[in-house]
């Protein structure tokens, strides 16, 4: 069939193509400039634009803490936290692995307890109180397992580490073991694919003091 | 997803008032129905979230046993004082499934309606009965390494995967449950419906009825129990094979006995041709081997599992040296 | 003079200079990019693994909220090129929904573009696709089909193996395996109507440009490819994948950004996979274990359209010394994606093959399998009759066998307890992997800040790109890492090597060495041009430290390049640097890198439990820049090949074609309580034919032979030989080694 082309109406407004212009500044590309990895990538993670209301029907209002912020969010009921957090509040430090509990990247902390953000569905926590590895500290202040993870390079491509540290830190309010394999049990459900695992157990040993 | 409404129940008698109109799920962990959502495999028009009704408390009975709420989560009620020390099966097994994350998630009514890993029924394409009665079984035949050896039928051979529902079925738990016309009690041995030729239909349950507790018996005098996973890797992954063994033993001899399996049968499948070999008999290796060879008499090997039923056997034969053992 | 650093940072277990920003979440991967306006596309995949889609109706998808395309054959024919067979690389070539033939399960047959992911997700399923299918064959029992190609050879095999007075023949099968990064490949595009900007997850950018400008039909100056950060590949993300031209073709005709995110179960149909192999190794010994032949035959399959080759004889032809030695292949079509390359593609599963020849070799011989590789090293490469240009194998397996406590085995399968009382198996293998090095380029300034900035369209992987191209710089400046900024992953930087085959490393060592040389002499040139201090001065009389330009002999006098730069007004001097490869130095030399795995495994027969518990590497890699990051890189490589000697396994639905347990609960990886206890040791001997600092690359050497070393444990401790993998507990249920004992 023929391509369908974009209707425009109050529910589906137009599109408009980004200008050349606005395309850089989105960007964050200066003219003279040429190469600004980390500053491009900065500006475009703050470049963030929630979708209207009017393109989600059915949405509900969802009202809770992330890192300590209150957030009101009119949501489409099949969100779910990872979403809302990444797509929504543009809080990309917590990632999709798998989509469906089996690799524990997604790994947030709700009201102090790791959960997988995947399988939460965001309406789910009016309320609550959610943590993710951006509250945890900052690059110039990181929390003590943050750091430690650095100093033992407890990561390789670093894509399932906000996982395992917020499983990590949580783990202090978990009556969990201290030997080795007690730990290596508790974090059993953050998959490190590049299979820095005896490092991350030694972060954590030495986080946990 | 479908799209679907979601509507926060703020009492049991609302939540199902709102279960008994059609399509409808109960929310709580999210951890099967959010999956299986995202599949296509489930897909209500109307979610109710049931995560603030007051069903989170574990209490004391009168008679010594434990009434736990449907939704105390699956690591709260492992880490539980009276559960660690009254039904150490039911804490191992809780901590032997899926994740801490998982864990902190999933409740004890969700648990018990975790639905079956087989990869036909989760692929919301193949063959299957459970998912769309009447399309045949792709498992059979098909790969079905992971899947049942006992209480299969023509129909389905899917396994349920809960490690939790094991230990409760060798205590003799009861489930509570409520509906739109009243409350009843169900021994979990008879919770779980066999495949028989309505695979779809899991358990008892009717639609709208909700679980609102788990009632555990009084703990056996002097009784010891564990439980045993047998899987490919070490960890977060479902069972091959797992034994959840109750023991009273008194002057050497065995007074009382609870044996079920977990990962092998079409639900969590208790043995009393196990508990017969035990009761009465000389707690010795041998009493064990007889025991586990009697729990997997009948079993019924498809063209992938047949290792499971030895696999069983051994791990019947080693829970119930390991809880003998236990002082 | 030598920079006051540059004696410590090379070979300094340095912390990552990225990983403050790992840890912190604030490092942005491909999928985390967001643009005003972005949609939200979804892939429609094919549920039928051959034959034609005979109708497309996308009229319901299209009526639902929010969507705003489904674009297929029908409307998207002709949007996209195929590219040049020389001009850059793809594993699949035809171009997406180019045409309606569907030649494996999970191919994109139409493409929803919704303005939120729920949205589009829930319309691509309402995509109504009718086919015309054919029964698929996906069989993972290969036979030739396609004609015999010889590797290498040399005497004759055939009439050495029948008179070898001790042989062995066997078969070593390895299923598809699949790489599953935990990170999804994904793609962000952007079109401003001139330009492309790509933000892509690639182990490649340079190339991901040239096959991106070619197959959207624009110039290459119009297509820009970011990778900032990339949640590992493992070789899988090594090429562009037709998910990248999709969601760029879209984001073309809508003038919108995309964001396409490939989902886990389409991480097994559409990106790839290590294909399966099935191997014959034939090895003949005299009875003192002198090996007088080695036969290699080897078969795997392709998928339809697109031909793959997997080495597997990559390291047979000079692993050992043997008069006779032939390693040939062939291959068989199956209605299959296409696979590509998988971290160590070829040797990880022909080294499982020889290797575990090896083994057998020495248990027909009852020889130690240690020995019977010591008294086979060759003095150098007969395949090619090359001088090995650095070649340590020799010590790794001593050093192995002596941190392993190796002299303690005995030999009888079972005969062990470790101090628990369980039955424990060891075992061992060797490796190798090739040393190879890419042209490459890169640009440093050293600037009036005080900083340097090296910049280079390469990429970091997971693998610590970002740190060791900092300490190349910061051993030719003396600056701290801390004043150093690396700018990678972005096509539009001086082009730098793809992330694979082990080669970024080397390929960057004489590029970045020369640039940063380049650099500081203009530096020496704006001294001596802009102060007074400097002037007349030869720039061989001046010396650079620090930021620091001095006169020879009178470094208490240095001026700070700052001062300098700032006086003339410059903010900052650039030089360019270049490395060419090394396909001179393998005219003249065999280079590659070794290793050796020794494997102790626990066996429970009780409950057929099997555990790797142990493993001692030694590699002989070269210089290794950075040891920290360098033994994770082995230590990596050991979890992924516990995983490929127990647990991976990609299975195939023989009804449907489709790849069934395509997801990370049922396609099981190791675990952290899987993690055996792992003892790492670089031999660090330089190898200086191929660059100036004797690096070699680590990323893949590690997962070569250590599924052999772990069958070969299993082997010790249960008395059963496994030789296809997995190793599956059933395989062990009848274990000599069992019950009984």
């Amino acid at each position: 069939m023929a391509k369908q082309k974009l209707q425009f109406s109050p529910d589906n407004p137009p599109l408009l193509p980004l200008s050349r212009r606005s395309v850089l500044q989105a960007l964050g590309i200066s003219s003279t400039a040429a190469v600004l990895g980390s500053g491009l990538a900065q500006a475009a993670g703050s470049a963030a634009a929630a979708p209207g209301d009017a393109a989600e029907p059915g949405a509900q209002i969802l009202n809770m803490t992330v890192n300590g912020e209150p957030h009101s969010l009119k949501i489409d009921p099949r969100t779910t936290l990872l979403d809302a957090l990444r797509e929504r509040l543009q809080l990309t430090g917590t990632k999709k692995g798998c989509d469906h509990g089996q690799c524990g990247a997604c790994t947030v902390q709700v009201n102090g307890r790791r959960v997988n953000s995947c399988l939460s569905l965001a309406l789910m926590h009016e309320g609550d109180a959610i943590s993710t590895i951006e509250g945890l500290g900052t690059p110039e202040q990181l929390h003590p397992m943050q750091a430690a993870f650095v100093e033992h390079d407890a990561y390789q491509c670093g894509y399932c580490t906000s996982g395992q540290i917020m499983s990590a830190v949580a783990l202090a309010n978990e009556p969990y073991g201290t030997s080795d394999s007690d730990i290596k049990e508790a974090m059993s459900g953050n998959i490190c694919r590049c299979g820095a695992y005896s490092h991350i157990l030694k972060a954590i040993k030495q986080a946990r003091g | 997803m479908h799209p679907f409404t979601f509507n926060r129940a703020s009492s049991t008698d609302q939540a199902v008032k709102w279960g008994a109109a059609p399509n409808v799920r109960f929310i709580a962990g999210g951890t099967t129905l959010t999956d299986l959502m995202k599949l296509g495999v489930e897909h209500p028009t109307q979610v109710v979230d049931i995560n603030r009704l007051p069903l989170a408390e574990v209490e004391r009975t009168p008679e010594g046993g434990l009434k736990v709420g449907a939704l105390v989560r699956n690591s709260d009620l492992a880490w539980h004082l009276a559960v660690k020390q009254g039904y150490p099966v039911l804490s191992e097994a809780l901590l032997a499934g899926a994740s801490g994350q998982l864990r902190n998630m999933a409740t004890t009514g969700g648990n018990l309606l975790q639905r079956t890993r087989c990869m036909y029924f989760r692929d919301n394409l193949s063959p299957c009965n459970k998912r769309e009665p009447g399309t045949g079984c792709a498992a059979i035949g098909g790969a079905n390494r992971t899947l049942a050896i006992f209480g299969t039928s023509e129909h389905c051979i899917a396994t349920n995967p809960s490690d939790m529902n094991v230990a409760l079925v060798a205590l003799g738990a009861q489930v509570h449950i409520q509906g739109n016309h009243g409350s009843r009690v169900v021994p979990v041995g008879e919770f779980f419906l066999l495949p028989g030729s309505t695979p779809q239909v899991e358990t008892v349950l009717q639609p709208g009825e909700l679980i609102t507790h788990v009632a555990l018996p009084p703990p056996l005098e002097g009784a010891k129990s564990g439980y045993l996973k047998l899987r490919d890797r070490a960890s977060y992954e479902f069972a091959l094979a797992s034994a959840a063994v109750v023991l009273q033993i008194d002057g050497g001899r065995v007074r009382q006995a609870r044996v079920a399996l977990g990962g092998v049968g079409t639900l969590p499948w208790r043995s009393p041709a196990a508990e017969q070999a035990l009761v009465g008999a000389p707690a010795s290796a041998a009493t064990w081997r007889a025991a586990a060879e009697a729990a997997v008499r009948g079993a019924k090997a498809q063209s992938e599992n047949g290792f499971k039923i030895e696999l069983a056997k051994r791990c019947v034969a080693q829970q119930l040296a390991t809880v003998a053992a236990r002082v | 003079m030598a920079p006051s650093t540059s004696v410590t940072v090379i070979g300094q277990g340095l912390p990552r200079i990225d990983g403050p920003k790992k840890v912190s979440g604030l490092a942005q991967y491909t999928s985390d990019h967001h643009f005003p306006g972005l949609l939200y596309a979804v892939p429609v995949t094919s549920t039928v693994a051959k034959g034609r889609i005979t109708a497309l109706d996308p009229r319901a998808a299209l009526a639902m909220p929010g969507v705003v395309e489904v674009f297929h054959q029908g409307n998207f024919a002709g949007k996209l090129f195929r590219k040049q067979a020389s001009k850059g690389k793809v594993d699949e070539n035809r171009p997406p929904l180019s045409d309606n033939t569907v030649s494996y399960y999970g191919q994109y047959v139409a493409l929803v573009i919704a303005r939120t992911f729920e949205q589009a997700t829930e319309a691509a399923r309402a995509v109504k696709v009718e086919y015309a299918s054919e029964p698929p064959n996906v069989s993972m029992r290969l036979a030739a089909e396609e004609k015999t190609s010889v590797d290498t050879e040399r005497g004759d095999v055939d009439q050495a193996f029948t008179s070898a007075p001790v042989k062995i023949d066997q078969v070593y099968t390895t299923p598809v395996q699949t790489h599953n990064p935990i990170e999804l490949h994904a793609s962000v595009a952007v079109w401003n109507g001139e330009q492309f900007t790509l933000f892509e997850t690639s182990q490649a950018v340079m190339n991901h440009q040239m096959v991106m400008a070619q197959m959207l039909g624009v110039q290459p100056q119009q297509v820009r490819i970011i990778t900032e950060y990339l949640g590992s590949g493992f070789g899988g993300k090594l090429w562009p994948w037709t998910h990248a031209t999709l969601a760029a073709a879209a984001a073309r005709e809508l003038g919108a950004p995309i964001k396409l995110v490939v989902d886990r179960a389409m991480m097994f149909q559409t990106v790839g996979h290590r294909t399966n192999t099935q191997q014959r190794i034939r090895l003949g010994a005299t009875a003192d274990g002198k090996l007088n032949c080695v036969s290699h035959d080897y078969l795997f399959h392709n998928a339809r359209l697109d031909t793959y080759k997997e080495n597997c004889g990559e390291a047979t032809g000079f692993l050992y010394s043997t008069p006779n030695l032939r390693a040939a292949w062939s291959f068989a079509r199956r209605d299959i994606a296409p696979p590509t390359s998988m971290r160590g593609p070829g040797a990880v599963p022909g080294l499982y093959a020889l290797e575990s020849g090896m083994n057998e070799l020495a248990v027909a011989l009852k020889m130690d399998p240690l020995q019977l590789r010591l008294a086979n090293q060759p003095e150098r490469d007969e395949s090619l009759d090359l001088p090995f240009s650095s070649r340590h194998l020799t010590e790794c397996l001593h050093t192995g066998a002596e941190r392993f406590g190796w002299a303690r085995r005995d030999p009888r399968p079972g005969s062990m307890r470790n101090e628990a009382g369980a039955v424990v198996g060891w075992g061992m293998a060797a490796c190798s992997w090739m040393a190879k090095a890419l042209p490459a380029k890169a640009t440093v300034q050293l600037a009036a800040n005080g900083r340097a900035r090296v910049m280079c369209g390469t990429q970091d992987i997971g693998t610590g790109t970002y740190t060791v191209v900092a300490q190349m710089v910061a051993a030719l400046t003396g600056l701290p890492l801390a004043r150093i900024d690396v700018v990678i992953g972005d096509s539009s930087l001086p082009p730098g090597p793809m992330s694979g085959g082990s080669m970024a490393t080397g390929s960057l060592v004489p590029a970045v060495q020369a640039a940063t040389q380049a650099a500081i002499d203009e530096a020496l040139q704006a001294a001596i041009e802009h102060d007074p201090r400097f002037a007349g001065k030869a720039p061989g009389a001046l010396a650079f430290d620090q930021m620091q330009v001095s006169i020879k002999g009178e470094q208490g006098k240095a001026v700070l390049l700052q001062d300098i730069l700032q006086a003339a007004h410059m903010d900052h001097v650039s030089g360019e640097g270049e490395g060419a490869g090394s396909a001179e130095a393998q005219k003249h030399y065999s280079q590659h890198s070794y290793g050796a795995h020794f494997v102790e495994v626990v066996w429970q027969p009780e409950i057929a439990r099997l555990r790797v518990d142990r493993v001692v590497t030694v590699i002989d890699a070269g210089k290794v820049i950075n040891p920290q990051t360098g033994r994770n890189q082995i230590e990596g490589a050991i979890m992924m090949g516990v995983g490929m000697a127990l647990f991976e396994e990609t299975e195939y639905d023989p009804r449907t074609g489709a790849p069934l347990n395509a997801n990370l609960a049922d396609y099981i990886v190791t675990t952290h309580a899987d993690a055996p206890e792992v003892d790492i040791t670089f031999l660090d001997y330089p190898d200086m034919t191929l660059n100036p600092l004797g690096a070699r690359g680590i990323g893949e050497i590690g997962l070569a032979g250590i599924a052999a070393a772990i069958t070969d444990a299993v082997r010790h401790a249960t008395g059963v030989q496994v030789r296809d993998l997995p190793v599956r507990i059933e395989d062990l249920l009848d274990a000599p080694v069992g019950l009984a004992s």
